[in-house]
């Protein structure tokens, strides 16, 4: 689609919302209110019971171990030696979270219906969109402490790799840790997205099916480009299916700058905007069918 | 037809689940018709399957009813605010197994807003109360039975709520259990509380119940005090020594007398005179009567009846 018509329906869509948001306030803003101390709550006991899962630990650090062991490729020119500790890190940073994302998120529902634990909290004064969000925001404080761990774990690689090298003659390490930050960041709201989808699934299905949905989510929304040619070559059912998966499914490479972050070549600012805003109103959406489907779910 | 005292009315209620396998749906609530009132202890009694425990999850909005409606302090079962009022114990406890009973209890009254120190409060309260002080940062993972299923009575009173609904509360318990749990029970009626209550543990159901309503395949097939279920006594019982062979031939000639042993006398149910006649022939021969008593029906029997008249 061209990028001109693509601004203008984004840009006309989000008018549209916030001014439906307005017109309809009164509607909504109290029930609002009275959600955030109940998705606070939920959201707080989520992330206690992350933290005592070993899992997170484990994770947290395996990736540790590789980005630390990635600074012992001595062979390489200081300058490639950035450049892989760039990439490799936040490549690691990126694939270790969506896995944990996916684990995190489809087990974030099914698993309290399963253990009927949700029982005793649906019987109090909580909305069942309170629930969804409160595990939601759960979700994505847990991912959030993980991505900032391990990027500042890599930052740190960066910044003691720098002052290693900076006394050999003719190095140029320089790492642009603005940009990993950045790059970083922008994988935590390509997270972000793809739990908000997850939890989406998971008020419909059972723990097993919403893991290989994620997966099979995780690699069409990372290939979406080569799903678009493959689309415009295919016909009939095909063609359908591709172009269904292409339109329904998050660009997830959208939110992937690892390439400027370890090339350093600057961010395409509007790019990195135009992903962030279509990814709050995706999410959005789908937190709001997420609610509405777990509201007429018999738990 | 609500009056100011129900708490609780359930009209018509159905549940109907249905799947590819039965088209047709199993009914698992039947045209539910059932009353509670303020203070009254009312006990949902029946086997597994009767549907008990549908209706409760329909109560708390867990499920949803296929047809027929019911309402808690006159409101309807959807309004949120009604679960302000009530506490719900889960069969089973089912809550979060890596905290504590403390940590659990704070989580459960924040959900109702409550400030931290208002937490602080209300979490040393209830741990006193079920008698959980000295076990208040053991996870619930470690726990035993008895003191998961208070904790869970615990988180069920966080709101101090004036219904109290719970499923089968001393499941799984040892005696000791049971009978702590029973005492717990009969604190909150004398705080008075309403309790809707479904069990398997009739005696218990017995000790603590205003009423009972016995439900069977979704339908409730009896309801009302143990006396009104028991109906009248069957018989009166005359316990009694040293009872001679003639006086016994001279009992057994009483057209009233079903049966004479050695140490007890049974008749049917009968007026003043004809149990007079059979106490004066046994102290006239010599007997020694020791106690008289119309036995009522324990709750077992009056269950089993209700169910076996059902079934046929």
């Amino acid at each position: 689609m061209n990028p001109v018509v693509t601004k203008v329906i984004l840009t006309v869509g989000v008018a549209l919302i916030v001014a439906a948001a307005v017109v309809t306030r009164r509607a909504w803003l109290p029930a609002i209110w009275h959600a955030i101390p109940s998705v606070w709550r939920i959201a707080k006991i989520t992330v206690a019971e992350a933290r005592r899962r070993r899992v997170l630990q484990a994770v947290i650090a395996l990736v540790i171990l590789i980005i630390v062991s990635m600074t012992f490729f001595s062979y390489l020119s200081p300058q490639e030696q950035a450049r892989m500790l760039i990439n490799g890190g936040l490549s690691a940073i990126t694939v270790f979270g969506i896995m944990l994302a996916i684990f995190v998120a489809a087990f974030l529902i099914p698993n309290e219906v399963e253990s009927r634990t949700v029982y005793a909290i649906l019987a109090k004064p909580v909305r069942r969109f309170e629930f969804v969000l409160g595990k939601y925001l759960g979700a994505l404080i847990v991912l959030a402490a993980v991505v900032a761990i391990m990027t500042v774990v890599l930052v740190g690689v960066l910044v003691v790799q720098d002052h290693l090298v900076e006394d050999l003659p003719d190095s140029v390490f320089n790492p642009n840790i603005a940009q990993v930050v950045f790059a970083s960041a922008m994988s935590y709201c390509a997270l972000a997205v793809l739990t908000a989808l997850i939890v989406l699934i998971s008020t419909v299905s059972s723990t097993t099916m919403t893991v290989i949905s994620a997966f099979i989510i995780w690699v069409v929304g990372s290939m979406q480009s080569q799903i678009h040619d493959l689309a415009e070559k295919a016909t009939g059912a095909a063609k359908l299916l591709l172009l269904v998966m292409y339109h329904l499914i998050p660009h997830l490479e959208n939110f992937d700058f690892r390439f400027q972050a370890s090339y350093f070549v600057p961010i395409p600012v509007p790019a990195a905007i135009s992903a962030v805003i279509s990814g709050i109103l995706y999410t959005g959406v789908v937190l709001i069918v997420a609610s509405v489907f777990f509201n007429d779910r018999q738990v | 037809m609500a009056s100011a005292d129900v708490v609780l009315q359930i009209e018509g209620l159905t549940k109907i689940y249905r799947s590819l396998f039965t088209p047709a749906g199993v009914r698992a609530v039947d045209n539910l018709n059932l009353t509670v009132r303020q203070g009254e202890t009312y006990s949902i009694v029946g086997p597994n399957g009767s549907g008990k425990t549908t209706t409760l999850k329909i109560l708390l909005g867990l499920i949803f009813p296929t047809a027929g409606s019911a309402s808690i302090f006159g409101k309807s079962i959807a309004d949120l605010s009604v679960r302000e009022r009530i506490g719900f114990l889960p069969e089973d406890a089912y809550l979060y197994d890596c905290f504590s009973g403390e940590e659990l209890l704070d989580f459960y009254a924040g959900l109702f807003g409550y400030s931290k120190a208002r937490r602080r409060e209300l979490v040393d309260e209830l741990l006193t109360l079920v008698g959980m002080q000295a076990n208040r940062k053991v996870p619930f993972r470690e726990c035993s039975k008895g003191m998961r299923q208070r904790i869970a009575l615990a988180q069920a009173l966080v709101n101090d709520p004036e219904l109290l609904i719970l499923d089968e509360p001393t499941s799984g318990l040892d005696p000791a259990g049971r009978h702590q749990m029973t005492l717990l029970i009969q604190e909150m009626k004398k705080r008075g509380k309403t309790i809707l209550l479904c069990s398997h543990f009739l005696a218990e159901v017995e000790e603590v119940c205003d009423r009972v309503g016995i439900m069977y395949r979704g339908r409730l097939v009896a309801e009302g005090t143990i006396e009104e279920l028991a109906g009248e006594p069957e018989e009166t019982v005359v316990t009694v020594t040293d009872l001679s062979p003639e006086t016994a031939q001279r009992l057994s000639a009483l057209p009233a007398v079903k049966e004479v042993a050695a140490d007890v006398v049974r008749l049917d149910h009968v007026g003043e005179k004809d149990l007079w006649q059979a106490l004066e022939i046994i102290h006239d021969g010599g007997g020694e009567i020791v106690e008289v008593s119309r036995p009522r029906p324990s709750l077992q029997d009056i269950f089993v009846k209700a169910i076996r008249e059902e079934v046929e």
